[in-house]
């Protein structure tokens, strides 16, 4: 069979045909890329430093009514066309009279052989006018966006700041950055007739579209409540700092987050660098008897105990695996429900040996200990747990009276938020709403439930006890007249970072609790850092939850429940039995 | 030993030692797959580079389009599986229904309430959340019906009445209809390729050389009477004129490609793309090979592509029956001539197009087009003619 099939033969052309094109492209490639490299990368290097990038304005921040937070203003920035210059020394001169700048300092950068420099960014306003009035040849102005803070210090751990290119580096301007960041722009700039770079026609007028706005859960009025208030007691304190969060229980949501010292994010030093970090989410601290909260809760969840159960108090002094636990206020026999209002150590301490590691570890997992709550806020720490199965009797000791277990503010104001709302652990948010440019909502915040730790009977026991220690107990000086409080002191020794000990003159005063108990509207947790006056924390803490809750009620208009309590001298055991028989 | 005897093969053994041929089944053709799936995901990875920026600032998520092309690949791959295991003759029976469905399609993308247009054009229909671009299919069917008919009629094809007349009408109410959007890349493939089977099958020169010349004169008609097509063809006469319009997309192609060099300026390290090359992700993929993996990048890819072409034409010759040579042929044709003009007209050979990379670009539609081509050339290729069907030493010494 040596007759050729025509049609083979056709394939073959064909074939070819194919392959000489991709032989063309190969050799077309070979042209681009290797003979013209050298003058098309040069091209291409001209062309990239001609491109300037413009960014949209900020979005704006709100607090939960609406107030603005965080706003961008539209200021000049000034640039210069060196390439179409001939003599740049009266400009510069001109320009550094304008701006207060050193006129050789300008001249430097007009005379570069470039064709585009910036000389000033966001300057004041007024010289921008200036300058507009009167042009220079080669220079022009260009509005870029400033970041202003209208309220200074107010919120501005929460809120963070954006750097001069408009990148959010801290805070909510950090963690919400693809949101409230404008829409970047690369203009290239282009030649007019004179062969000076100039923006594109309708450029001004159009410019980049701007960053979505955010609106926070935190209430400007609450937020400048607490901030007052913590900066006082930080103060007559004459502590290192503060922590105070006000939290809506039943949604995780943040009314407040007031952190001293403070800073103004309109006049950063870097002096204070370490002043921005948010130390309500970053910062792990040892919580002390605010504690005994969860490993009561773990003991009424697992039946272990009850609050009419009897423990004894050994008199106030008590041996565990070699060290000696004291309490502050020796007792004898006492309720469970005593514990926590005398912030017992012993009996704390005896009722976490009852539960064993496994039990007492599951449920502070559960509420949210050694794993970060994902608020949306940069920087959160997971807190330190140890792994239940190397805790020894020592380790359960410490753990029940707060110690050797690290949790951050947001934690504890967490987990409390859990007990006064019926057993629920939400997800802390501090962002509400983030709208678009246009006013249309791209998301809201609703509720979220983490899991439930607790079971509604227990987290109503604890609340009851929690109202004791607030009425009978340490927390009495958190009491809020008129409205039923439940709450737990705490006062943690500080590790002294010289000795690697537990320190005798630095503390931790804090108080966490929630009002009103029968039907809570605000959980607040007081942290007080090293204050020097006085360590306890129903001394330095509790009196700044009452004065917080005082002011913060009434603004939200929630009314008092409790009228029996004025008008009885008894009035407070009496309301309390009452709503003891209203339980299961 | 009593079945010994009865078995003409069995060398005296208890087990019969030779196989019947039509027990032997080939597997697919491994270095087709292989270098398909080598070109989609070196795609995949140019797609996330060059679309990073962009879906960032326009999505807030940066793999927007990346995971979009996960999910179409993934996709895609299943569909070439299937295609490569189906017999490939049911696409004969199915050729003049596709016929009738893509000719509705295409009627459908035009209407002004189901049709999608995107810069002027209606290219997309939407279906839930999936856009989809018929014309891209079209393409495929267009093949197949070519490849039915030229198997059926392979005698008639070198009259022109009852030959080649019936093929030219359906080709030219498909790419009617595609130009119609307008789509002028897709239907001058859809052209080219029609004209290339023809050839293929036998069609006579001369018929065909006047076909071609008509087919010039209409193309060079409608170009000289569509302002926008007669200036990009202008910019294509000197792309360096005006530099900061039409001939924007083309220079900037240039200085990618030059600015890459030999061996590129990295992964990911483009300028271009950031604003001077917006289709980067898509019809200009190349350029940003080219820039961000140099002539090696490039070459490679056109490597690649040229050994799928070379294995099509294999595949072809190799084929028991005239449908699927014919198949084979129409979609290595449609790969190649894609690739080729996508390439020429990224690199300036050729005037500025609208066409896509096959396989590599960003988009659903071509992508699944590319890849179910592919394994209905796996489908084919499993299915080779006797003398050549077992390869290796031991065929080479039997045939001897």
């Amino acid at each position: 069979m040596t007759v050729v099939d025509p049609l083979r033969v056709r394939r073959i052309v064909a074939a070819l045909l194919l392959l000489a094109g991709f032989v063309i492209v190969l050799f077309r490639l070979f042209n681009l890329q290797v003979l013209q490299a050298g003058e098309l990368t040069l091209k291409a290097e001209r062309q990239h430093e001609k491109a300037i990038t413009l960014q949209g304005g900020r979005g704006t921040i709100y607090d939960r009514r609406g107030k603005v937070l965080a706003i961008n203003l539209e200021v000049p920035s000034v640039f210069g066309v060196p390439t179409s210059l001939e003599d740049p020394t009266p400009v510069a001169r001109e320009l550094g009279r304008v701006l207060h700048v050193r006129p050789d300092e300008i001249e430097k950068k007009l005379k570069q052989e470039r064709s585009f420099v910036w000389i000033a960014r966001k300057v004041d306003p007024e010289q921008g006018r200036r300058l507009q009035r009167r042009p220079l040849e080669g220079i022009g102005l260009v509005l870029e966006g400033r970041r202003y803070y209208p309220k200074g210090t107010l919120l501005s751990h929460v809120i963070g700041f954006a750097g001069m290119d408009g990148d959010g580096l801290e805070g909510i301007e950090h963690r919400y950055d693809s949101y409230l960041r404008g829409e970047k722009q690369m203009v290239v700039l282009q030649r007019d007739a004179l062969g000076r770079s100039v923006f594109p026609k309708g450029f001004t007028e159009q410019g980049p579209s701007s960053g979505h706005s955010v609106t926070l859960t935190i209430d400007e009025t609450i937020q400048y409540i607490a901030e007052k208030e913590l900066e006082e007691a930080v103060a007559a304190s004459r502590a290192k700092g503060g922590t105070i969060i006000v939290m809506e229980p039943r949604t995780g949501a943040v009314l407040a987050m007031a952190l001293v010292p403070t800073f103004d994010p309109n006049s950063l030093g870097s002096l204070y660098a370490d002043r921005w970090r948010n130390r309500a989410v970053t910062d792990v601290y040892e919580p002390g008897s605010t504690l005994k909260v969860l490993v009561a809760a773990a003991a009424l969840e697992d039946k272990v105990m009850e609050p009419q159960t009897i423990l004894f108090g050994e008199r106030g002094s008590m041996t565990v695996a070699n060290t000696v636990v004291h309490d502050h206020d020796p007792s004898g026999w006492m309720t469970f429900a005593q514990v926590l209002e005398r912030s017992s150590n012993i009996g704390a301490v005896k009722t976490a040996l009852a539960l064993g590691p496994d039990r007492l570890s599951r449920v502070l997992r559960a509420f949210g200990f050694g794993e970060r709550s994902e608020i949306d806020l940069p920087g959160e720490a997971a807190g330190l747990v140890r792994d239940s199965r190397s805790w020894g009797r020592r380790s359960l000791a410490s753990i029940a009276m707060g110690q050797e277990i690290g949790v951050t503010a947001v934690q504890l104001a967490t987990a409390l938020s859990a007990v006064a709302n019926g057993g629920w652990l939400m997800k802390p948010h501090v962002v509400a709403e983030i709208r678009d440019g246009k006013g249309k909502a791209v998301y809201q915040a609703s509720p979220q439930v983490r899991r439930q730790p607790i079971s509604e009977g227990t987290a109503q026991k604890l609340t009851r006890i929690l109202e004791g220690a607030v009425s009978r107990g340490t927390g009495k000086s958190a009491a809020v007249s008129g409205y039923r409080v439940a709450g737990k002191t705490g006062t943690a020794q500080k590790v002294d970072p010289r000795t690697g000990t537990y320190s005798t003159t630095l503390f931790i005063g804090s108080f966490v609790g929630f009002v009103p108990a029968e039907d809570p509207r605000l959980c607040i947790l007081v942290v007080i850092d090293e204050p020097q006056t006085e360590a306890w924390g129903g001394v330095v803490a509790a009196p700044v939850f009452r004065r917080v809750a005082e002011q913060v009620l009434p603004y939200l208009g929630v009314t008092s429940q409790a009228p029996v309590r004025v008008a009885l001298a008894e009035g407070e055991s009496i309301g309390v039995r009452r709503a003891g028989r209203a339980g299961p | 030993m009593s079945r010994s005897g009865s078995d003409a093969g069995t060398l005296g053994l208890p087990w019969p030692t030779s196989a019947s041929p039509a027990h032997q089944r080939m597997g697919p053709d491994a270095s087709v797959l292989l270098v398909a799936m080598v070109l989609a995901l070196l795609g995949l990875v140019m797609v996330f580079s060059a679309s990073a920026v962009v879906a960032g600032n326009r999505f807030h998520d940066p793999l927007y389009f990346l995971k979009r092309q996960l999910a179409w690949l993934a996709f895609g791959f299943l569909l070439l599986h299937v295609a490569s295991r189906l017999d490939y003759t049911v696409w004969r029976r199915m050729a003049l229904p596709m016929v009738a469905c893509s000719a509705m399609l295409l009627i459908l993308v035009l209407v002004p309430s189901i049709g999608v247009a995107v810069k002027g054009a209606r290219r997309w229909l939407r279906v839930g959340p999936l856009s989809v671009q018929p014309a891209e299919f079209v393409k495929l069917v267009v093949v197949v019906y070519l490849a039915a008919y030229l198997a059926k009629k392979e005698e008639r094809v070198t009259e022109w009445i009852a030959g080649l007349l019936p093929p030219l009408i359906v080709s030219g109410l498909l790419g009617g209809l595609v130009l119609w959007q307008p789509d002028l890349g897709t239907a001058v493939v859809i052209g080219l390729v029609t004209m290339g089977l023809l050839f293929l099958g036998g069609a006579r020169l001369r018929h065909l050389t006047g076909l071609v010349l008509s087919g010039l004169a209409l193309l060079f008609a409608l170009v000289r009477t569509s302002p926008y097509r007669w200036q990009r063809l202008m910019t294509f006469v000197d792309p360096w004129k005006d530099p900061t319009d039409a001939g924007f997309q083309m220079t900037q192609s240039f200085l990618a490609f030059g600015s890459g060099g030999l061996f590129g300026i990295g992964l990911g390290e483009s300028k271009q793309k950031l604003f001077f090359l917006p289709e980067g992700h898509t019809d200009f993929m190349l350029a940003l090979v080219g820039e961000e993996l140099g002539l090696l990048g490039t070459a490679f890819v056109m490597v690649l592509f040229m050994i799928l072409v070379f294995k099509g034409f294999q595949i072809a010759g190799r084929a028991r029956e005239p449908f699927g040579r014919y198949l084979a042929l129409g979609i290595t044709l449609l790969l190649g001539l894609q690739v080729l003009i996508n390439a020429g007209v990224v690199t300036g050979l050729l005037p500025t197009k609208g066409l896509t990379l096959p396989l590599m670009s960003y988009g659903g539609s071509s992508l699944l087009v590319s890849l179910v081509g592919i394994g209905i050339l796996l489908s084919i290729s499993r299915d080779r003619q006797g003398g050549r069907r077992a390869g290796g030493f031991a065929s080479w010494v039997a045939a001897r």
